[in-house]
Formats: structure tokens, C-alpha cells, sequence
């Protein structure tokens, strides 16, 4: 079925046309991004459930407008807007910016200075397909389900203390209007946590997966398999021990392959940073990163998951760039400012973290591409070291690329084969191009992971996803 | 919209209810060096409904929440309002009360219009130096209005101030520059603090130009003196929280110790109501409870569980509440006293994090001080790690405390036995 596009916004489109006309006459430029995104969470446990609505990380009801004039970009997000008051507002917006320039006429602040933004003329509608909708979801099926997936994964093991699955399903709709451009879309997003807590001899610990999706909510029957996995993994982070600290053959599951990707060559060519120079990789554009076996792509339309879309929050339409091509640095990905300030074509990477927010370059779905080997092979292949399942956090360091990512488990692997033994948490710490220069196996899976948020620095979360395949390099662990 | 809502409620007998309507005004400057890139105005409210159903004669409540647009009509709230009761019976929790209490806050106005205008002059005032100096800043200053109404009573409106500085520092030298990353949130712009905090940030990117690569200690001492500790003594009032005690997550026990065998100094937290200029200074809470003074652990006993209120029910806990600040006590020793032997003194890291469930922590070093005897060498590369579990039966605070934002804690904690993975 199609995700069909707000009767909201469709209603409130003449009301913002003729906002944008009133404001057209004091500025050079001005677009506006309306958004109506519903949705709901809902949680199960062993102790406590919940419905939540409109709670999910992308629901929103609210607008911005973004104005051009004498060099400067200023915005103002606002949710509350009469159709019939669109020339109060236009001078509401007018006053309360022009009180901003005074602020900075009095503080001596100098501007930025930015060229004017193209607004060709351009239309689009478009309205994905799903196979269901949050909002004709029954909601206390739903409930039940998740509830039985709990009590699975309680009784799966004595040592269970506890099972909490939550299950969140959004349909997007935005539409981007300037004097010149009408863009639409809806589209459903859905996405799930499992963490499974446990004691075993005084220790606690946790496992955690996720599910996501460009779906409906009917993504959540994959939970069946999930629990009985993450249940698993659980028994052995409570078996565990702690790394020896040092540098060993690695092998990451296709999870945290989307973690390096992520926060190795992810951050670091979001190309905002190219403008205020806080980039590494800018220096190193058609240079060697990685090795012969890295390829890495980015953009919307590269894999279908949570942040793939028509057109990103500044009207650019979606994209799919190589950044690496063989372990070559070729590109980074652009906001439509930032590739203004620096006379390259936006990519379709412009992102709020919902109206009230700035834009900013940030990534979308960002994937190693497959190779050739099994995993079987390159386990075999190992002498010393760790396969590397499940992921926590990472963080990167794109002036001076360092890594950290934040490991699950580490499953140990001698002489090419797993013993048995587990080690957890794994801090993996290293210099980016040492780690990718060292990727030496590369697997034929490809899988996308959407389950999480990124924050630019710690702030503005947006929905992304990542992942490829199991790859095998070198890299220190703690 | 709040009184339509309400009267909606109460034509509909609703069980129970409440409602929490919050408008800000959010000024916000982006700054590229000492250039705006982009000025920004949020004017916004955001009304959000939760519904109760008393089910199987008031052993049990359901409840389901929702926002409601600012925007929407009389017919969509009553939509809402029956969505939400027909969904409340899906959600079958033990049943408990909402709070009571009548509660008075005192009123007060901000304008993040001066807010923000402060911010730029001091920012403008950072000393910069060709090899030391500010890359980028966003400057965020809010006012909000926050009104909280249940069906028990309580109609409680509170205004506060909301402001965040992010700021990234460069520094360089003929071979190479580095960066580093700050966010200072407070209620308004304290710009002495503000311009004392960069130019300890800007000393530290000169050091961290100078580095030589972590050793491999194995095991060491580490002292922490920056905000990152801060999530340490989070994870040890978050093992107190009512939700963490009920779902059985934490076994700290009031009045009993938290770590049994503790030979270092003894841990002593509490929450606080207010904190000098604290973003997160609250009268009443977002469920229409009073915030007071209330120790949770002292010398290493538990002594209060804390949070919201379903599960202080459930704990059976008086007049709980949720509180966003919060003191640790310092120790015996002073700062200069702790400072001393052989030890790591870590200042930087990518990430400085903490396992909620095992207290697992990890960072990677960005800069850090390696202190043998009377020689310093600035570090990086490598992490540590190590149980917190662990670290805390011989942990050492300093006498002296430092506030930030939303903490006031010993301004040093100095840790044995933690996991250094070098890169040397």
C-alpha cells in the first residue's frame, strides 16, 4: 500500500504559499519545511509496559522558515500557524529577526557571507509503498506480542532477570515549499530495541539488538528469531572476562562494520566540517584511506532502511555517492550551505532533528560495500584474535581520526577456530587509516542497521543506518 | 488549548489525568570563528496528555499519552482523548496514584534575548592566539513555560531559563592542528565561568599538540579532574532510581552499604534543588512534584530511593520526586594531598561512558597527563577501563568541589587499578 501524504499539510500548503509570497517581498530568498510525522512507542516487560504517542524520534507537527538576505541565512521554527494570519506572521518573523540583527549590530557581530540559493522550478509527489500503517495498527495485539516475546526471553535462561522490547513506527510526511518548488513526501519508518538483562554470581549484564526498517509495524514479527539470539548473547557477556589489552586480528560482524563506517568515514566527509575546516579528510580527497578492499557508499537511496527518503530537509533530492572507491578517499556528502560555501553540488544530506532545528550535513545510510570471502574462511584465516559482535556507542575524531568504538563481545578465535571464550566489554581504539589500511578479508553479506540515533557532537539526533559486511582487519582492543 | 483539553477530560469522566503544556522561546546564534553563520528563533509549545483507566475493580491502571498539537481542532483532541482511554486498557500496570501535594513555585521571567546577547560579548572575549583559538560556536538561550495540571489538583505553572555554549577549540603548531569539543549548558550566560572554562580548554589543546602515545600501563592509577566524572556519580544516583530498584536492575538496598569492603573515601550523594545557575533548577517536577534537598546515599549508605512516581508507589516511597541536580561530597583528602605517586590524570576523552546495568566504563584518551614523580608528559591514544563495581571499594575524593552545569562534585577523583590500554 502507499503511505498516504498529510491531509494536514495539504490544508495548511496555501496558508505557507502565501507566507512565503508576504515574506518573498522583505527577503531574497525564503523556503519553508513543513512536517507532519505521527507515530507511536510502545514497550514491554517483565515489570512495566507502555503506549506512547507522536513520541517517536521523528514525530513532529511544525514548521520552519528559512529567509536570505545581505549574505545571511536566518530561520524561525514555529507550530502554531493560521492559514488566514499569514501576513500577521510574515511580520511577526520580520520583527522578531530583525530584533536578532540588532543583537548582533550592538555586539559588532560580522556575517558569514553566503551566496543566494538556486529555487528552479520543481514538483514532486511522492508517497512510498509499505506494507502497513502506524495508525491502523492494533495497538493491544501489538502489546500482547511483544509482551510474549518478553516472557520468552525471561524464561529462556534462570539467570534472566529481565526482557524489555520496544517497538516504534513513524509515517513521515514533509513538504518543502519555496516561491518555485513544491516537494512532498510520506513514507513509514520502523525500528525496535531488545535488551535482555541479567545476574549470574553477582554480575550483571546486558544484550542488546535491534530492528529497522523503511516498514510498517509488521517488522516487529522478526522479533521471534531476535529474542531467542539476543537471549544467547546475554549467557555469554555474563560468562565473560576482560580483554588482555592489545593490538589482535579482528573480525567484526556486519553491525560493527556499520560502526566503523560510521563513525571512521562517516563524520569525517560530512562536509559542513570542510567549511570550518574541522575535517581531516578534506586534505586527503583522492588519496589513500583504506585498503585495496574498501569500498564505502553514502546517501538515501544506497539501501532501503530508516533514512532513506525522496528529498532531505532542504528540498535536495536523495542521493548515493562512493566516498571510498577502493580505498581511494573520492568524496565526502554536503548540506546545500555548506556545498554553496564551497562550490560543490549538495548530495542530499541536509538534516534537522526535526523543525526546531538547524540544518547540518549528516549522513543517511552509510555501507561498506561486499566482497568475496565467508565468514568461514576468514575465521579460519585468523591466528590470534577476536570476532566482534554487537555494538554500544562509537565516537570519532574527525580532525585527527581517531576511533572509539564501544563493543558488546568479542568471541575468541585461535589458530582459526572459536574457543568458546567470551571477553566483554571490547573497547576498539585506533587511527582510522590503520584500521582501514588493514582490512584484509571483506565477506559477501550486506546488511543495514537503523536502529539507534547519531548526534552531531552531542546534540541533534537524527535517524541513520549503517552496516555492509564481516570484514577482518587489525586493531587494538582494551 | 490546555483548558479545551481539560474540559474535554472531565466531560468524559476520565479516570485520571494529566496534562503538561511547555512553551519556549529559543534564541540561537551559530557562529563560524567570529562569524554568524546563521541566526535562529524557536517559538514553539508542546502539549502532551496523559490518560488513566482504572481496570479489574482499581487493581490495575492502564494509561496512554500522547502530544497534542498546539494546532489541533476541538474534534481532534475528543478523538484523541477516546484514542487514548481505549488505549490506557491495553496498558495494564499495578495500579498507583498520581501526586497530590498542592505545590507553590515562585514566579520569575527570563529573556533569552539577553541571554544570548551576553554569550556573543563574552565569546568575543575569549584571548585567541595564532596557535590557540576558537573554531566554531553555537550559542542556544531559551525561556520556557512549563504548566503542569492533573486530575488530582494540582495546576502548577514554573518559568526557567535553559541555555547551552557549544564550542570547538583548535590549536596548532608547525605539523599539525588539533581540536576539541565543549558543551556548556547553564540556566543563564555566567560569562566569567564561561571565558574561565575555554581558556582551560585552549591550554589544553596546546598540550594536547605535544603528546607522545599512552604507555601500556596495564593496571594504574587514574585521576579524573573534568565533567566526565560526572558520569560516574550518574551512574551511582541512577543505581538509586525507583525504576532501576523495581525492575530489579539494581541490588542497593536502603540501609545498607552500597559498596560492602570499601576502604577509600565514602560516597555521599545528594539531590539538590538548586545549584548556582544550574540549567536544570527546577521548583516542582514534570509530574507536579515538589523538589527538595534529600540525601540518597550517605557515607556509603543508601539511605532514599528516588524518581517518578509509578514506581515510588510501587517502592512505597513518601513524597518522591524527580530532581535533574545533584552533589557529591568531597573526601578526606585535599586535591594536592590526592595528587600524588605515579598516575594517569586523564582530562580528554573521545567518550567518556558508563554501562547503566554493569557499570562497565570505557573512554579513549584524547589527552591525559602521565605524572611519575616530579616529570608530566602530556599522552594520547589507547583507553581506559575498567568496573566501577570494582573501582569504588577504593576510590579517593577531593576535599575540594567544582560545579558543572547540574553537578557539584569533588573536583578530583582519583581511581586504582583501572585498565590502560597504551599505545606505546
Amino acid at each position: 500500500m502507499k503511505a498516504k501524504f498529510s491531509e494536514y499539510l495539504n490544508t495548511i500548503a496555501p496558508g505557507l504559499k502565501k507566507l512565503i509570497a508576504e515574506l518573498d517581498k522583505s527577503f531574497d530568498y525564503v523556503s519553508v519545511l513543513a512536517t507532519d510525522s505521527v507515530g507511536f512507542t510502545m514497550s514491554a516487560s517483565q515489570k512495566v509496559k507502555s503506549i506512547r504517542g507522536n513520541s517517536t524520534l521523528m514525530s513532529e507537527r511544525g514548521n520552519v522558515v528559512r529567509v536570505y538576505k545581505d549574505g545571511l541565512y536566518s530561520e524561525y521554527s514555529f507550530n502554531i500557524f493560521d492559514c488566514d494570519k499569514a501576513v500577521e506572521m510574515a511580520d511577526k518573523i520580520r520583527k522578531i529577526l530583525d530584533r536578532q540583527l540588532s543583537v548582533l549590530k550592538a555586539t559588532d557581530s560580522k556575517i558569514y557571507n553566503t551566496k543566494k540559493l538556486a529555487d528552479e522550478k520543481q514538483e514532486l509527489f511522492v508517497e512510498m509503498e509499505t506494507d502497513s500503517m502506524p495508525e491502523e495498527t492494533d495497538l493491544d495485539a501489538l502489546l500482547q506480542k511483544l509482551q510474549k516475546f518478553s516472557d520468552e526471553g525471561k524464561a529462556s535462561s534462570e539467570y534472566v532477570i529481565d526482557c524489555n522490547i520496544s517497538a516504534q513506527s513513524t509515517h513521515v510526511c514533509k513538504m518543502f515549499l519555496t516561491a518555485n518548488r513544491d516537494l512532498r513526501q510520506s513514507y513509514v519508518i520502523s525500528e525496535g530495541g531488545l535488551s535482555v538483562i541479567g545476574v549470574k554470581n553477582g554480575k550483571n549484564d546486558m544484550a542488546y539488538n535491534g530492528l529497522s526498517g523503511r516498514k510498517g509495524p509488521a517488522l516487529f514479527d522478526e522479533y521471534e528469531e531476535l529474542v531467542k539470539k539476543t537471549c544467547k548473547e546475554l549467557l555469554d557477556n555474563l560468562d565473560s572476562e576482560h580483554v588482555e589489552p592489545g593490538e589482535y586480528e579482528i573480525i567484526t560482524t556486519p553491525e560493527v562494520s556499520g560502526l566503523i563506517a560510521h563513525e571512521a568515514f562517516g563524520h569525517g566527509v560530512e562536509m559542513d566540517m570542510f567549511v570550518k575546516k574541522r575535517a581531516l579528510g578534506a586534505e586527503y580527497i583522492d588519496k589513500r584511506v583504506g585498503s585495496d578492499m574498501v569500498t564505502m557508499h553514502e546517501g538515501a537511496k544506497c539501501v532501503e532502511d530508516v533514512a532513506s527518503y525522496a528529498f532531505d530537509d532542504e528540498g535536495t533530492l536523495a542521493g548515493d555517492v562512493i566516498e571510498i572507491d577502493k580505498g581511494i578517499l573520492k568524496t565526502g556528502v554536503c548540506d546545500a550551505l555548506a556545498a554553496l560555501r564551497l562550490g560543490v553540488e549538495p548530495t542530499g544530506n541536509g538534516k534537522r532533528e526535526n523543525f526546531e532545528h538547524k540544518v547540518y550535513t549528516r549522513m543517511t545510510n552509510t555501507m561498506f560495500d561486499s566482497g568475496e570471502s565467508t565468514k568461514e574462511e576468514m575465521i579460519a584465516s585468523v591466528k590470534k584474535g577476536y570476532l566482534l559482535s554487537g555494538m554500544y556507542s562509537g565516537m570519532e575524531d574527525p580532525k585527527h581520526w581517531g576511533i572509539q568504538c564501544i563493543v558488546a563481545r568479542g568471541y575468541e578465535i585461535i589458530d582459526g577456530k572459536l574457543t568458546g571464550k567470551v571477553v566483554a566489554p571490547v573497547v576498539m581504539t585506533g587511527y582510522v587509516p590503520d584500521l582501514l589500511g588493514s582490512i584484509s578479508m571483506v565477506s559477501k553479506d550486506y546488511v543495514s542497521f537503523g536502529s539507534g540515533a547519531c548526534g552531531k557532537g552531542h546534540k541533534e539526533w537524527v535517524k541513520v543506518s549503517d552496516g555492509g559486511p564481516y570484514l577482518k582487519a587489525v586493531a587494538r582492543l582494551g | 488549548m490546555t483548558d479545551k483539553i481539560i474540559e474535554i477530560l472531565k466531560s468524559r469522566n476520565i479516570d485520571a489525568w494529566e496534562i503538561t503544556d511547555t512553551v519556549t522561546e529559543g534564541w540561537e546564534f551559530y557562529f563560524i570563528k567570529q562569524e554568524l553563520d546563521q541566526n535562529r528563533v524557536r517559538d514553539v509549545e508542546h502539549i502532551v496528555l496523559n490518560v488513566y483507566r482504572k481496570l479489574e475493580d482499581g487493581k490495575i491502571l492502564g494509561s496512554a499519552s500522547q502530544e497534542i498539537p498546539p494546532t489541533a481542532t476541538e474534534k481532534e483532541i475528543e478523538k484523541t482523548v477516546d484514542e487514548l482511554y481505549e488505549r490506557a486498557s491495553f496498558v495494564k500496570n499495578p495500579y498507583y496514584e498520581l501526586n497530590k501535594k498542592k505545590v507553590e513555585v515562585e514566579k520569575r521571567s527570563f529573556n533569552p534575548e539577553e541571554t544570548a546577547k551576553a554569550y556573543i560579548e563574552a565569546m568575543q572575549q575569549i584571548p585567541e592566539t595564532s596557535t590557540a583559538d576558537i573554531n566554531s560556536y553555537e550559542i542556544f538561550a531559551e525561556s520556557c513555560t512549563r504548566r503542569y495540571v492533573n486530575s488530582e489538583g494540582i495546576d502548577v505553572t514554573e518559568s526557567y531559563p535553559n541555555s547551552m555554549v557549544e564550542v570547538v577549540v583548535n590549536a596548532r603548531n608547525d605539523e599539525h592542528e588539533i581540536e576539541l569539543y565543549r558543551m556548556y549548558n547553564a540556566g543563564t550566560c555566567d560569562s566569567e565561568n564561561l571565558k574561565k572554562e575555554i581558556e582551560e580548554t585552549l591550554r589544553y589543546g596546546k598540550d594536547r599538540l605535544v603528546t607522545k602515545p599512552t604507555p601500556a600501563l596495564g593496571k594504574a592509577t587514574v585521576i579524573i579532574p573534568s565533567a566526565d566524572a560526572t558520569r560516574i556519580y550518574d551512574w551511582i544516583g541512577t543505581r538509586m532510581y525507583v525504576s532501576m530498584k523495581y525492575r530489579g536492575y539494581s541490588d542497593w538496598e536502603v540501609g545498607k552499604d552500597i559498596i560492602p569492603g570499601a576502604v577509600g573515601d565514602k560516597i555521599s550523594f545528594k539531590l539538590v534543588k538548586e545549584l548556582p545557575n544550574s540549567s536544570l533548577n527546577r521548583q516542582v517536577d514534570k509530574q507536579g512534584a515538589a523538589i527538595r534537598d534529600m540525601y540518597v546515599i550517605k557515607d556509603n549508605i543508601a539511605e532514599s530511593y528516588w524518581g517518578e512516581r509509578q514506581f515510588a508507589y510501587y517502592l512505597g516511597v513518601e513524597d518522591s520526586f524527580i530532581c535533574g541536580n545533584y552533589e557529591v561530597e568531597g573526601g578526606s583528602a585535599t586535591e594536592a594531598e590526592l595528587r600524588c605517586g605515579q598516575y594517569l590524570e586523564a582530562v580528554e576523552f573521545s567518550d567518556f561512558s558508563v554501562d547503566p546495568i554493569t557499570g562497565d566504563f570505557a573512554g579513549e584518551i584524547r589527552l591525559a597527563y602521565y605524572h611519575d614523580g616530579d616529570k608530566v608528559t602530556p599522552v594520547s591514544g589507547g583507553s581506559v577501563s575498567g568496573s566501577l563495581l570494582e573501582i569504588l571499594k577504593n576510590v579517593k575524593l577531593s576535599k575540594e568541589k567544582r560545579q558543572f552545569d547540574n553537578f557539584l562534585v569533588p573536583s578530583i577523583i582519583k581511581m586504582e587499578n583501572v585498565t590502560i590500554a597504551g599505545v606505546e
